[in-house]
This record gives structure tokens, sequence and C-alpha cells, in this order.
């Protein structure tokens, strides 16, 4: 038997859809105004130079005795984690009674060319930890690290534990040497020095341009072919106008910093392989005895699972949870899915640990 | 929102000829069940490119939205043909073409009217092009602007350099070195994207093979063209995972940076000539501020310390001086005692 079977009228019919869509999408396409993203109010409670840090307000006021600063990476904007209405884990936290605080790193430009882990770590971020416990009138906070935010935050928890009550990671990269981590496949051949010091701050544009190469024809084609599907529904349409803004929406990286977590992180692996400084600090795994929560996607590209999973073999602490999602890298934060699972997984485990 | 005059004449235009095609099509496919041959795929597709430029002109002048469109385009264009292209076949040959016919219609559906002949038969390396970005696209047009000067410099390669611009003479020849070399690198990469490209029509072949089950066919164009979306990426993955790709990647990266490491050094020594400041001295000054900063920050986080430190021992003098002041006195106690005595 032929595997294709294409019936003529059908594919006669699929092009006439295609066609009608393109018609109806002169219409929504300029309908639909610049889109915005946040569904939920916040104030900022905390700046310092370019960064940030925002207390998100819910309708009620927070039963959770302890806050949970969420440390975004540095590689895309915060906001994914509060997108639109429908698709907001900091909206979902706040429902469930948790005190959300989030980082926004801003963007880096001239002025930061010579900021360092060091000063991301040991620095902003502990300096916005501070600022979160203050705030809230605790000692101790909740640590929220995601993707590259993750790893800062175990970085973090290795070094200034004192200052964490729980630490949650989600998917954070630990072992960047998985054969099937094609990022870190790609810069271990590079000449991260000769990169950064030519290039000084490393413009958001090539990291995007790095990024879509991952899957070019699904990123940069199928994407878009999908796309025609939705050309005659303005809220679809919003929805994935406000994703693309995301997407593309990326700060340039500090060149330091850079090169620091290229050369260390994916070309030295030293989080899992040891050796690891920053500051002048050794960072150890091991030192992490606070409970941990490890929840990572399973259709992630970006970051594998076998990225993420092994993190409970490293970490010297006796409470340590994983989760497995069952998504993508940006799905564990804006699918349905995840709306339905996600949130109330973590504030089921800290409500266990925070009574 | 309302249009402009200019957009309804535009929009009318497009819908004029979007409707001719349709119909002529449609005619055509008609014809061809009634025993007649099959529209002429070439001319067809032409067709097709021209109605979606016309169509992606409709939002010239709404930037917020013009490069999600120009994103659209460039996917739909690929797409469109790929349609064209096999509802053409499956009208003329009912159907009954074998998996290799399938498989060549695909790879000549990516060779549509207007697309880059350098790209002929090669979709991933299209895909690759078709990612926007300036970041992408900055170092093209850097290589552009210096293209002119390539051929000379090659000239230059073997020369001795001699006399008061040796040195100008010898920067010369490491910039040109340094762009055979990026081309060099550049080819080494495009060879592998095509072998990538290669690979993914043999496993669409393999899963068009999988397909020849009864319940399992393809049935639409997207169907099929998700497929083949699959092989392309499972076979751009296999050769991206490579150990060849990542010395080969590594290798393009950083013959890339030294290409801009030597123009960059031109550009500052121009800025010197004319007395501007070069990027090499406001890094540097950057760095020294940075420090300073750095600096600043840690004695102000040390001041506390510092100041819990300097009570801890005023209080401590405080104490001492009180015993001292208790045992001076106590000593004229002892005396007077010993007076008495």
């Amino acid at each position: 038997m032929e595997p294709i079977r294409i019936d003529p009228a059908r594919a006669l019919d699929e092009a006439l859809r295609a066609q009608q869509k393109l018609a109806a999408s002169v219409r929504t396409l300029r309908e639909v105004e610049d889109v915005d993203y946040g569904a939920t109010s916040k104030e900022a409670i905390y700046s310092e130079d370019k960064v940030v840090v925002y207390r998100y307000k819910g309708k009620n006021k927070p039963t959770a005795k302890a806050p949970i600063l969420i440390c975004y990476a540095l590689v895309n904007r915060p906001y994914m984690v509060d997108l639109q209405d429908d698709r907001s884990l900091v909206k979902n936290l706040l429902a469930l009674g948790e005190d959300v605080y989030l980082i926004d790193w801003g963007y880096p430009d001239g002025a930061d060319r010579w900021v360092t882990l060091d000063d991301y770590i040991n620095g902003y971020l502990r300096r916005c930890v501070d600022a979160v416990a203050k705030h809230a009138g605790v000692k101790k906070i909740n640590l929220l690290g995601i993707c590259q935010g993750g790893a800062f935050s175990l970085c973090f928890a290795a070094t200034h534990q004192d200052k964490l009550q729980n630490l949650i990671t989600m998917v954070t990269p630990v072992d960047f040497h998985t054969p099937d981590n094609m990022l870190s496949h790609w810069t271990r051949g590079m000449d991260v020095d000769l990169f950064v010091d030519t290039l000084g701050n490393v413009p958001a544009d090539l990291m995007n341009w790095c990024y879509l190469t991952l899957k070019p024809v699904r990123l940069n084609q199928q994407k878009y072919i999908a796309m025609l599907d939705i050309l005659d529904n303005k809220a679809e349409l919003e929805n994935f106008l406000r994703m693309e803004k995301w997407i593309f929406d990326s700060p340039d990286q500090a060149g330091e910093a850079f090169r620091e977590f290229i050369r260390d992180f994916y070309q030295g692996n030293k989080l899992i392989k040891g050796g690891l400084q920053i500051g002048g600090r050794d960072v150890s795994l091991k030192n992490i005895t606070i409970p941990v929560l490890n929840i990572f996607a399973e259709q992630d590209h970006l970051v594998p699972p076998s990225a993420s999973r092994p993190l409970g073999e490293h970490v010297g602490t006796k409470d340590y949870t994983q989760l497995a999602f069952k998504g993508g890298h940006i799905g564990i934060y804006v699918s349905g899915r995840a709306q339905r699972e996600v949130p109330p997984a973590i504030h089921g485990w800290l409500a266990e640990r925070t009574r | 929102m309302a249009k402009s005059p200019d957009t309804s004449r535009a929009f009318n235009d497009w819908q004029a000829m979007s409707q001719r095609y349709w119909d002529a099509w449609n005619d055509a496919t008609r014809k061809a069940f009634d025993g007649a041959a099959a529209p002429a795929a070439g001319a067809a597709s032409a067709s097709w490119q021209q109605g979606l430029e016309q169509w992606s002109r409709l939002f010239g002048q709404q930037p917020a939205q013009n490069e999600v469109v120009e994103r659209l385009l460039n996917g739909a264009k690929s797409y469109f043909a790929l349609m064209q292209s096999f509802a053409a076949k499956s009208v003329g040959e009912a159907g009954k073409l074998d998996t290799q016919a399938w498989t060549d219609t695909l790879r000549e559906s990516f060779n549509f009217p207007g697309a880059d002949a350098a790209l002929f038969d090669n979709p991933l390396a299209r895909a690759l092009r078709e990612i926007a970005g300036q970041g992408a696209k900055g170092f093209e047009q850097m290589m552009e602007s210096v293209a002119p000067f390539t051929q000379e410099l090659r000239g230059m390669l073997g020369m001795p350099a001699f006399g008061y611009l040796r040195e100008h003479q010898e920067h010369y020849q490491k910039l040109a070195q340094a762009m055979l070399d990026y081309q060099e690198q550049t080819n080494r990469y495009n060879a592998l994207i095509a072998r990538a490209s290669h690979r993914g029509f043999e496993l669409f072949e393999d899963k068009l093979a999988e397909r020849g089950e009864p319940g399992r066919q393809v049935e639409s164009v997207r169907a099929l063209y998700d497929l083949w979306v699959d092989a392309a990426e499972e076979a751009y993955a296999e050769i991206a995972l490579s150990p060849e790709f990542r010395e080969v990647y590594g290798a393009l990266v950083n013959a890339q940076m030294r290409v801009r490491q030597h123009v960059q050094q031109e550009v500052e020594r121009v800025a010197i000539d004319l007395g501007m400041p070069t990027r090499t001295e406001i890094d540097s000054i950057g760095k020294r501020l940075h420090e300073t900063r750095r600096e600043l920050k840690r004695q102000a986080e040390a001041a506390p310390d510092l100041a819990a430190e300097v009570a801890a021992l005023r209080a401590e003098v405080e104490k001492l001086k009180q015993a001292s002041g208790a045992s001076k006195k106590a000593p004229a106690k002892r005396a007077s005692k010993s007076n008495k005595g």
C-alpha cells in the first residue's frame, strides 16, 4: 500500500482553507495591537543598578510563612512566569497563599560589560535575598531558580545557605556534558575568551540565532506554518504574538559573566566535576543540606532532562524531591497542564516543610 | 482599524489575484479529474510567491506585526510551494507515486521560483538562512562591506612587509588570512548542513515506508510536511551532535571572531587618527570604574561590621577605664590604711 494517499480534492480544500486564513489575517493582524504581558500587579521593593526586585500582589494576603524569591535566567525576560491571566505561575502561587517576589535582572549595556558571576551571585542575588527577607520580616526565604537562574541559585545555596529555608530549581542544568545537550556540545569547541574579548557584551540577537538553530525547521518554519491555522482567531493570535514577543525580547549578556558561565559550566562542567570557584569561594553542591525540589521538563530541548536529573546525586541534602513535568522548556510555565500541576506541586512541597 | 486608500487598493489587488489563481487552479484540478493534464507547477507556484509577497505588503505600515509577517511569509513560501507541488502530483498521477517519487517531489518543491539557487535541494540551509536577527545579519553585512577589499588583500598575503608601513601591511595580511580562514570554515559548515539535508530526505523515505500500513497513510499535505519536518530535524540533530560538527562549529565561530577582531583593530586605528576614543579605551575605563564600584560596595557593606567593632572597642575601653579608675582608688585606700598602721 502506498504511504501517501492525498486526495486531490482534499489537497485543494487544504489550500483554499489556508488562503481563507490569509485573507482573514488582513483583518485580525490589523486588529491586534502591540501585545502586553503581565497579569498580576506588583511593586518594586528593591533596586540596584539595573536589577529590580518586585513583590507580586495577590487578591488575598499570603498565608505562607516564608516568601518565595524567583531567580530567573539572564538570557530571557522574567515575565514568562506571569505572561497572561490564564498562563501565570505567579498568579497560581499567589492564589495558593504563597508570597511571591521576583528578580528582574534588566537589560545589561556597556556599563555592565565587566559584571562577573561573583557580582551576580555573591552581589546582586545576595542583596536581593536580604532585601526580600527584610521586606517579609523573616530570617530565611525560599529561593526558586529557573534555568540559568537555577544554576545561580544552586551556587548561592552552596555558599549562603544560612539565608535560605528551601531551594526549588526548575529546568535547571546541572550536568552540562550529557550527550543530548546540543548547546553544550556546540560551545565546547568555542574559544570563549576570543569570543568575549571580541564582542564585549554578547548581543541578544546572536543568542536568539543560536537558540533557533537548535531546531531550525521546527522553530523557524513549521511554527509559522502552524500559525496559518490561527490567523482568523484574534485571541489565539494574541497569545501567539505574546509568546513571540517574549522569545525575541532578550537582553544582551554581560561579557565577563558570559565568559565565566561558558567556561566553568558549559565547558568545564564544574558544578558536578568540582573545582568551581565564584568570587574566591568554593562552590560545592555537597554544601546544600536544605530541602531541595528539582522540577524539570521531559521534552526540554534547551535543558534536556538528563542535564537536570543528576542534581539529587550531587547535593548534600537528605531531603531531595524530583518532579518530571510532561512538557517542554516553555510549556512548564505556560501550558494548561503546567497551570494545573506545577504551582500546586511547589505549594504542597513547601507546605510540608514550613509547618 | 480603518484601512488607508493605498492599503485598501493593495488588499483588493491581492484578493483579485488570489481569486484568479484559485479559479485557474480549481479548473485545472477539475480538468485533471476528467483526464486532462495537471497544471504546470512552475508557472503556478510563481503566482504563489507573488501572491504571498503582495499579502505581506498589506502590513507594510504596521511595524508591530512586520517581523511576524516576515517570518510567516518565509515559512509559508516553502509550505505553499510544497502544497502546490503535491497537489499537482496527486492530481496528475492519481496518487500512484512510490516513496522515491514522493521524496523527489518534496525535494523539488523546495526549489521554488525566486528561491536562492545556492540553496536548492538544501532546505535546512534555507531554514538556517531565514532566521532573522541583526546578530546573524550583522556579520554577513560586515563581510559584504569588506568583500571588495578581499581580492586585493589576497594579493598582499605573500608579499614581504617592510618600511615604515610594515605594521599596517602585516595587519592587512592577517586580516586577509582571517577572512580566507572564515570562508574555509563556512564551507565546511555548509557541507555539514548539506549532508544533514540529504540525510533528512533519507529519513523521510524511511518514515514514509513506515506509513505503508493501512490506517497510517499520510492523507494531507500538512501531515506530509510535518513528517518531513520530523525527518529533517532528526537528521540535523544527528549531524549537530556529532564530534565533527562540534569541531567545525567551534572553528567557524572562532574564525568569525578573528575577522571581527581584525576589523575592530582597523576601526580603532582610524579612530585614533581622527582623535576619537576607541573601544579598548572605553573598556579600560569601564573596567576601572567597575572595580572601583565593587570596592566601594565592599567597604559600604563592611561598614556596619566596622561600626559594631568600634562600638565594642569603645565599650571595652570604657570598662578598662572604669577598672583602671577603681584600681587607682584602691591603692590610695591601702596607702591610707598603711599610713594608719
